[in-house]
């Protein structure tokens, strides 16, 4: 999964070398939104504090 | 663009290309392995610096308006308000007295609390560039230096690509505390050791 995001973020990146705005900026969009849910995923663990 | 504008860009990508290199130092020299956090992170900061990136890319071809300053920055923005997040929870995981912390601190601050400071950074930087939006179009010659900061920037991303996936190795996610590369432990055929429930 991680690699694959990788890769989108570079994909992204050549789409913004070559000039396609709209599918750079989708790109990014999904990349970020991809970021987003993998975090979601790894948040699992109480913190360790008590207030 | 002005050479100023085009020289902050730069210098935005290269300082984020520095500490995406430190962290694959502290990969690689010091043997830490990343936890998903972390590498979180560092797609957080890539993505933040894609906005430069894109910003020199669009120059490259033409004249850059306010709109492409707006746009290329507020990606910057978007990325760091996430990476931020990421790494904010990393530093409330260990902010408990006598947690060790993941890793070996650097300067005495730990790679995340670093990634918290340079996510703030961007974000600050970002806002300070949209303060100062050019009124009409701008174009400038961009050069070489320019193209090989988001050359360096993409090479980062791949190499991190495969970093990860030596990491990772056929897991769709990474363990929580991992402590080798799993992918060369499978083509070994030795069992990861990997902890899968400390927090990382």
């Amino acid at each position: 999964m991680d690699a694959l995001i990788f890769l989108l973020i570079l994909a992204t990146l050549v789409a913004m070398w070559r000039g396609k705005r709209r599918l750079a900026g989708m790109l990014f969009a999904v990349a970020l939104v991809a970021v987003v849910l993998l975090f979601r995923h790894h948040a699992t663990d109480t913190l360790p504090i008590s207030l | 663009m002005t050479l100023f504008r085009l020289c902050i860009a730069i210098t935005c990508i290269l300082a984020t290309c520095a500490v995406l290199l430190g962290a694959l130092w502290a990969q690689y020299g010091l043997g830490e392995f990343p936890c998903p956090l972390c590498i979180i992170q560092r797609m957080g900061m890539m993505l933040a610096a894609l906005g430069p990136a894109w910003l020199l890319c669009r120059a490259a071809r033409g004249p850059v308006d306010a709109h492409d300053f707006a746009q290329c920055y507020a990606c910057s923005i978007l990325a760091a308000v996430v990476g931020g997040t990421v790494s904010g929870r990393q530093v409330l995981i260990h902010i408990a007295p006598g947690d060790p912390g993941y890793g070996s601190p650097v300067l005495g601050l730990h790679l995340y609390t670093w990634a918290f400071i340079v996510f703030v950074v961007v974000v600050a930087a970002s806002a300070v560039q949209m303060l100062f939006l050019p009124r009409r179009a701008e174009s400038h010659r961009v050069g070489v230096g320019a193209r090989l900061s988001v050359v360096l920037l993409g090479s980062i991303i791949a190499v991190n690509a495969v970093a990860v996936f030596v990491e990772s190795g056929f897991h769709w996610y990474l363990p929580d505390n991992p402590t080798s590369n799993r992918l060369l432990d499978e083509l070994r055929g030795e069992t990861p050791t990997n902890d899968e429930t400390s927090n990382p």
